[in-house]
């Protein structure tokens, strides 16, 4: 009897492999998210794949931000997909979802793991038409950073509340004010406006500064029309002009992370978990991150979100199909692994896993764990995502550049409420 | 007999010229291909889609309706006049100043002549990447080693944003154009220039003539055809400036920079509109059509 049951146990243990017993392979495509853009990193993970499902075969092809919709678009238009894409639901739910290039995964969000990934998750993987096109690993909460030195340089620090690391839009106003007459840095913070790298982090800034919001509550409208971001922006304008906040149309958010930690700038809208990790090395002497969030005028932000997670191409191709499903159970739902696949992009897990940065290299990250109470919501999905990605610098530049601010958001908003 | 005779070399010509004409088709046939299959057949696709509203998920036709959007659209419109600014400015200078240093360096050493040679062509064969980056590093606003020169000898009072101003901007581009397009000619010109029939400007400098009368009577007309091709080439490239402005501004600050390759790729690439992005195409094939067609002509005229 025992023998039986022994038996049926190993059986059990290699169902999944014998689910799939002829030899496939996938491809994978993946964005940069934390170390997911590490050959290294994403070498072991597969490894630890491989060792369960020996017959399945991932090849990786790693793309950035800069190409990478690019590549994408060509193949789809090429019919030469990958099996499996690993980035965020504005690409996956809200573009390539919505236009049919993308294949249901429900079935996924009925597993145990994925019951229980939170709702508000769960519903920003959902497209339109109700059917899943991303299953969730990570989230994270985008934040903003200040140069504590800088701060304490010039007495700035106490417009900060360190117990909940946020601050009010008066307190900004007048920090700016303080690290401009101290000179710590050359610069205090730079409204970057160059492209679209980094922009969650301008948004963010406008819509906190008098909790306004960046579109209406089902994300199906912008709003930066409404009196809250206007003002916003009046504000913003009004601090360039005066000379305490800088803004600049020649870069974007990457170039506004290097001059922070060159100790050019006291401060950079765009930060997150991940880019603290991996911005470490590139530290000058004079620079000691601190992670913050937006600030607003009743002190309480509502910070933008990334969702990373897995989805998969329509290729036609059930077999690997379904072998792009059994990658993305193990690399989401394994108890094992998952803890791993989610510690690899230095961000936080999408369902309760409990602290895997605690006694690790990025042991730091769990501080940014306090920011996901403010998490505003995914509006990244709202219609006409990749035009308003475009018409958002261009609105700040004209409005650096002079433009009345209501009439330049009118322009904004007729040509991305479409 | 000497009719069956002349038949039969006749015939046999014909059968070698049948050879010959064989022989070439085959080794035109892969090149033929080639040209076929990437070019021409695309072009054909171009200008098929530019008829559609073909974004990733619709394909039907609309008719002459991208045209008539592109011609109201006010930013195809400013890229439009960017990208003549880019043309009218840089052709000239490219030109110019290749054949001014062509002209001195023809002269050298062979040894100092291909030293220049491989300085001028430097950019050309660098990475378009590399040059971007090293640009964007001496105009970077902050730490651009262009500002710190510029203050330390006077020339202005504070730091230039100078891909960050609109004023600025599009010249700062026409300037990198500039260094990355000037290798070829400088190196055709030196062929050019050294191909000159010799006997020539010996008996112009014999009859009297100056340098500048002997360069512009004599050499001039005899490197017409190069000053032809460098003119075409560098008009056709200006036209189509698109990773400089892809990998430096995207376009901005408030359109300053747009050109119209780069406004193709934003609408083709990140809008998925396919079909408007090929109507740009065409027009764009157009313009730099006449563009050529009217250099071909003045070209004609001036060496006639």
């Amino acid at each position: 009897m025992k023998k039986l049951l022994a038996l049926l146990l190993c059986l059990m243990l290699a169902l999944p492999v014998f689910a799939l017993a002829e030899d496939v392979e996938i491809t994978l495509w993946t964005y940069p998210i934390g170390s997911w853009g590490n050959q290294e990193t994403v070498d072991a993970l597969i490894a630890d794949f491989n060792a369960a499902y020996p017959n399945i075969k991932v090849k990786v092809q790693f793309i950035d931000y800069q190409t990478g919709d690019d590549q994408v678009t060509t193949a789809i238009e090429a019919k030469t997909t990958p099996d499996i894409i690993f980035e965020g639901p504005e690409r996956l739910v809200a573009n390539w979802g919505a236009k049919g290039k993308m294949l249901d995964l429900t079935d996924l969000f009925e597993t145990e793991a994925g019951k229980a990934i939170y709702e508000t998750v769960a519903g920003s993987c959902k497209g339109a038409d109700g059917k899943y096109y991303e299953y969730p690993l990570c989230m994270t909460t985008h934040c903003m950073v200040i140069n504590k030195k800088a701060f304490e340089a010039a007495d700035a620090m106490k417009y900060i509340d360190e117990t909940t690391r946020t601050w009010t839009t008066e307190g900004f106003e007048a920090a700016c004010r303080a690290l401009t007459e101290n000179g710590f840095c050359p610069v205090t913070g730079i409204v970057y406006c160059g492209g679209q790298g980094g922009d969650q982090g301008t948004r963010a800034l406008v819509y906190n500064l008098y909790s306004g919001h960046f579109t209406n509550e089902g994300f199906t409208v912008y709003t930066m029309d409404s009196e809250e971001n206007i003002k916003g922006l009046e504000k913003l304008q009004a601090m360039v002009a005066e000379g305490i906040l800088a803004d600049d149309p020649g870069i974007v958010a990457g170039d506004a992370i290097s001059l922070f930690c060159n100790g050019t700038a006291s401060m950079c809208f765009c930060w997150n978990a991940a880019l603290d990790s991996n911005n470490r090395a590139t530290l000058a002497e004079n620079v000691e991150p601190y992670a913050v969030a937006f600030p607003s005028d009743d002190g309480v932000p509502a910070l933008d979100g990334g969702i990373w997670g897995f989805g998969i191409f329509d290729n036609g191709d059930e077999a690997k199909a379904a072998a792009a499903k059994e990658f993305i159970k193990f690399m989401c739902n394994d108890d094992a692994q998952a803890p791993k696949s989610v510690y690899a992009t230095g961000y936080f897990a999408t369902r309760p896993m409990g602290d895997i940065y605690t006694g690790t290299e990025k042991e730091g990250n769990t501080a940014y764990d306090a920011f996901s109470p403010y998490f505003g919501g995914y509006y990244q999905i709202a219609p006409n995502w990749a035009n308003q990605r475009t018409e958002w610098w261009n609105l700040l530049q004209r409005i650096f550049a002079g433009g009345n601010v209501a009439e330049e958001v009118a322009v904004y908003i007729s040509k991305t409420n479409l | 007999m000497i009719m069956a005779q002349t038949a039969a070399i006749s015939q046999g010509m014909k059968a070698a010229r049948r050879r010959e004409n064989i022989a070439a088709y085959i080794f035109m046939a892969p090149s033929l291909l080639f040209f076929l299959g990437f070019v021409v057949f695309p072009m054909g696709m171009c200008l098929v889609t530019s008829f559609f509203n073909y974004t990733m998920s619709d394909f039907s036709f609309v008719g002459l309706a991208n045209y008539q959007e592109m011609f109201g659209d006010a930013i195809f419109i400013r890229a439009l006049i960017n990208t003549i600014i880019i043309v009218v400015v840089s052709v000239p200078i490219t030109c110019m100043f290749s054949l001014w240093v062509a002209s001195i360096i023809y002269k050298m050493r062979q040894v100092n002549t291909s030293f220049f040679r491989c300085v001028f062509y430097l950019p050309v064969v660098t990475g378009s990447v590399a040059v971007t980056v090293v640009w964007k590093w001496i105009f970077n606003n902050y730490t651009g080693v262009l500002n710190y020169l510029a203050k330390n000898l006077g020339l202005i009072a504070k730091n230039v944003n100078w891909l960050g101003d609109p004023n600025t901007a599009l010249w700062c581009i026409i300037t990198i154009l500039l260094t990355t397009s000037v290798g070829q000619p400088i190196v055709l010109y030196v062929s050019a220039l050294a191909n000159v029939d010799h006997s020539l400007v010996e008996a112009a400098s014999v009859d009297g003539a100056t340098s500048m009368q002997t360069f512009w009577r004599i050499k001039w007309p005899q490197i017409m055809p190069t000053t032809l091709y460098i003119l075409v080439i560098t008009t056709i490239n200006s036209f189509q400036c698109f990773a400089l402005i892809q990998l430096l501004t995207s376009g901005g600050p408030n359109n300053s920079t747009q050109t119209i390759m780069y406004y193709i790729y934003y609408e083709a690439f990140k809008l998925n509109r396919y079909g408007y992005g090929s109507a740009m195409g065409i027009i764009l094939a157009i313009i730099i059509a006449l563009f050529s067609a009217i250099q071909f002509r003045l070209a004609k005229t001036d060496n006639g």
